[in-house]
């Protein structure tokens, strides 16, 4: 879609895209930026939040060249590194899956819903049955023409070993799932699910589309780079794909994707030039790599790391506890100490990018005098928790650390208890009382729908409250926009007095880049890179 | 452990009765001992908090999927069970497949071992030699310039943990001060390490610098003894060459002592690449330990594990072999 703004998503109810152009002012520039590769504008899109710093930067107006191999430095993978379309597991596995395979709708840039692999998706009046039409003469690598089978082999792939996907297809009817014609499916729900699009856009439930008879030994998809080489925990090699669907790019011959346990390898392999992108800096790092004449892309991403309160159990299922905790939490010392001022600040409420977050919900700050009023009301003027806190994600040991002090002054101790990230997702995850997560970014009611309902699979802070519940049901039973958006905001005011997270601070996704990497945007998704967008890049 | 057994191939034959005594006997109890190390080992991976299927899925690992991947990975099969199949699988020649990925652990980490054996003997080599040769070198000036000099940067190397010299080299030779060796050791697969010797360099380097000091500060002490001995006073007074007295004279006397730091040094190797590998991210065993650890990967833990102890026996067998070998006066027939 070089010049063409992405199809609309054909529902009445799916209009996204008006309310983010009003706040960016140019997403139909970032598109075309995005897609026709003009480098002028980048990071000037949303100027107020991304610093996008490089020599390069500023000298514009090349034209996208082909050839040359990417060497991208990416943090973390393992011996379980997967290249399954539908399963990948940790971050280095999205910067592969996402080079193999295309999901039917995914995010631009700036969080927008954009539609991939899909045509259209309509759903029908109570949107109970959506109905999904492929674009036509998409090749997969092997050249085969993707058609509804693919579509209904990969949604059955995925709801029937309970991959991550199925979550975001809660209440689909698998079995009458049908096809239509050559290039479109019918997907029934259980009940109305007005929020499916938004769902399946997230890139972290690899909602991906691959061929009938899939074998990830053989992956195979749709993407804009097609497999060459894999070794689970070292390095994989893919070679453009000259059929992609999408145009102009790839420009890319090759990509290589290796991993890397350490950022100070990752640095020296920018610097030593080994390596051309590396990701997921720290802020100190960040300054070090800016002084050796590289670039750095910041992010002003939408994921989030909350901390998370249980609250059905003590002291945490007093809502005063919780509430005196939120406001211990000092959000803006916080985020200048962990990243060094750059993010957006956190009010306790989710899917800050979703048109439909409430903005006029006041921020709230700290203030110690009311948390004291408030343990006071609990009884618990002299709290104790334990806080557990492991490297999941950049930043949250030390977020947890700051919490502790801040709490000492307010007379609440917090006793850190650090364990490792394999502990952390060990036998007690989701069961912690008092520990922290991360997330990419979700439209609101997605990320609802994975961690605030009772049969959320990761109701961390088991929130289980039937109002709630009953405005979710509702929300995603209406097509109508401005209802649902009432209903959201609605819920918000819960999630902002009662709920179980502490959300201080959206944390930045920062990476290095060599002068000579051109066309990387800022991406609101909390994917590192542009989200992973290697086929909009190219050499100077 | 190519590289120790080396030395062997200069064992005398009239020597071989009392070195096939203790060879016998040290294999033996390096046997039982092996067999000790993976009991322990998977003892203690089963205290670990968490498995194999918690440490794959990590942030998406729901009640209902671990409990799936548990089930397909075996991992609800009660430990000794688990136990009595990996070392069935072993003894009838199967190692086991990987937890994390499904592949055989000898597919997955044959070429680590590999990548890490040319390290370990790279550094070995190139360490011992310089080791000696420096040794003789300071105890022949003994307190020259020289020996002051090689005996003040032993000292300096000797405190500073491998990871530091590790960065200094690659300052000064990859990233700030020139651009002459690669940053970063990454070995696409399928490469070996001396398909690109490039990337050995600064590896290699940091072991060197890490080992030296002590093969240096023992060769020069044992020299200096040798320097000392009644037998080189006698030499001297014949009117011997100092270079023959030194290399025919001093040194074979010298080397016994310094053989035990040797083996020593190769020891530590084994377990002192693991931070070598992460900070060049160079793709051997020590780094496919740590990651096997995290993610609970038990069959890969124990091969590994196992594969260290089998060279920590072998090396401890060869060392004392070598160094019988060496000192004549104890390898007399009883």
């Amino acid at each position: 879609m070089p010049d063409t703004p992405p199809t609309p998503l054909a529902s009445p109810a799916y209009q996204p895209l008006s309310r983010r152009r009003f706040l960016t002012g140019s997403t139909a520039a970032l598109a075309t930026l995005g897609a026709g590769g003009l480098l002028a504008a980048c990071g000037s899109a949303t100027p107020s939040t991304t610093t996008t710093s490089s020599p390069a930067t500023s000298v514009a107006t090349a034209r996208p060249r082909r050839g040359g191999t990417l060497r991208a430095a990416l943090s973390g993978g393992s011996s379980s590194d997967t290249l399954d379309a539908q399963q990948g597991i940790n971050n280095v596995d999205f910067a592969r899956i996402l080079q193999l395979y295309n999901p039917l709708v995914g995010y631009t840039p700036d969080v927008v819903p954009e539609l991939a692999l899909a045509e259209e998706i309509t759903p029908n009046a109570n949107a109970t049955v959506w109905t999904v039409r492929t674009k036509q003469g998409v090749l997969f690598h092997n050249g085969k023409e993707l058609t509804a089978d693919d579509v209904l082999f990969s949604i059955n792939r995925i709801v029937r070993n309970n991959y991550p996907g199925a979550s975001m297809l809660v209440g689909l009817k698998i079995n009458e799932a049908k096809k239509l014609d050559t290039y479109t499916v019918s997907l029934p729900f259980s009940a109305p699910y007005a929020s499916l699009v938004e769902a399946m856009a997230g890139y972290e439930y690899y909602l991906n589309i691959v061929p009938v008879g899939y074998d990830p030994k053989h992956p195979i998809g749709t993407g804009p780079f097609m497999y060459k080489s894999f070794t689970p925990g070292l390095q994989s090699t893919f070679v453009r794909n000259p059929h992609y669907w999408e145009s102009p790019g790839p420009y890319f011959d090759q990509v290589v994707i290796t991993d890397y346990p350490d950022e100070t390898t990752q640095i020296n392999a920018l610097e030593g030039g080994s390596a051309d992108v590396v990701n997921l800096l720290s802020a100190s790092a960040s300054t070090s790599v800016k002084s050796a004449g590289y670039g750095v892309l910041v992010s002003p991403a939408g994921g989030f790391t909350p901390f998370t309160m249980r609250v059905d159990v003590a002291p945490f299922n007093d809502v005063n506890v919780r509430q005196a905790l939120r406001y211990i939490a000092g959000r803006h010392e916080m985020r200048d100490v962990v990243f060094d001022g750059d993010g957006l600040l956190g009010n306790d409420i989710f899917s800050i990018y979703d048109p439909e977050y409430d903005h006029s919900i006041p921020q709230r700050h700290e203030d110690f005098a009311h948390a004291k009023f408030l343990l006071k009301k609990a009884g618990q003027e002299h709290l104790t928790v334990e806080l557990v806190t492991a490297d999941i994600a950049q930043g949250t040991v030390s977020a947890a650390q700051v919490l502790a002090q801040q709490a000492s002054q307010a007379g609440v101790t917090i006793n850190l208890n650090k364990v490792t990230v394999t502990e952390f997702y060990g036998t007690n995850y989701l069961k912690w009382p008092f520990a922290q997560d991360y997330w990419y970014y979700s439209a609101y009611l997605p990320q609802v729908g994975q961690a605030f309902l009772p049969n959320s699979p990761f109701n961390e802070t088991h929130f289980d409250d039937p109002h709630y519940t009953a405005l979710y049901n509702e929300a995603v039973g209406t097509l109508d926009a401005a209802k649902q958006a009432d209903i959201a905001h609605e819920m918000q005011q819960i999630d902002w007095s009662q709920g179980g997270y502490i959300i201080p601070y959206f944390p930045p996704v920062i990476d290095g880049y060599s002068p000579r990497v051109k066309g990387l945007l800022p991406s609101e998704t909390g994917l590192s890179l542009g989200g992973y967008a290697f086929k909009r890049l190219w050499f100077a | 452990m190519t590289a120790v057994a080396a030395p062997v191939g200069r064992a005398p034959t009239r020597a071989a009765h009392p070195v096939r005594r203790l060879l016998l006997e040290r294999v033996g109890l390096g046997v039982v001992t092996l067999f000790a190390v993976s009991v322990v080992v998977f003892a203690a991976t089963q205290v670990l908090p968490g498995n194999a299927a918690y440490a794959v899925l990590g942030h998406s690992a729901t009640p209902q999927r671990v409990h799936a991947l548990e089930v397909q990975l075996g991992l609800d099969k009660p430990a000794v069970t688990q136990y009595w199949d990996w070392l069935t699988g072993l003894l009838t020649g199967h190692l086991g497949t990987s937890l994390a990925n499904n592949e055989p652990v000898a597919t997955l980490i044959g070429p680590r071992l590999v990548n890490s054996a040319a390290l370990v003997v790279a550094a070995g080599i190139v360490g011992t030699l310089l080791g000696v040769g420096l040794g003789l070198l300071a105890a022949f000036r003994r307190d020259g310039l020289l020996d002051h000099a090689l005996s003040v940067a032993a000292l300096t190397v000797t405190s500073l943990p491998e990871f530091v010299v590790g960065i200094v080299l690659v300052i000064l030779f990859a990233v700030v001060v020139s651009h002459v060796l690669p940053a970063v050791s990454v070995l696409p697969p399928g490469v070996a390490p001396w398909d690109d010797p490039r990337a050995l360099v600064l590896p290699v380097a940091t072991l060197v610098i890490v080992i030296i000091p002590y093969i240096f500060r023992m060769m020069r002490a044992a020299t200096i003894e040798a320097l000392e001995s009644d037998y080189v006073e006698m030499a001297e007074l014949k009117g011997l060459s100092r270079a023959r007295i030194l290399l025919r004279h001093a040194l074979p006397n010298a080397i016994a002592p310094t053989i035990q730091v040797i083996g020593l040094n190769f020891l530590y190797l084994a377990g002192g690449i693991v931070i070598v590998e992460v900070v060049f991210d160079y793709p051997g065993i020590g780094q496919a330990l740590v990651d096997a650890v995290s993610n609970r990967d038990i069959p890969t833990i124990q091969f590994i594990v196992v594969v260290l102890a089998a060279f920590y026996v072998v090396a401890n067998i060869l060392t004392d072999v070598v160094a019988l070998l060496a000192t004549p006066r104890r390898r007399a027939p009883r």
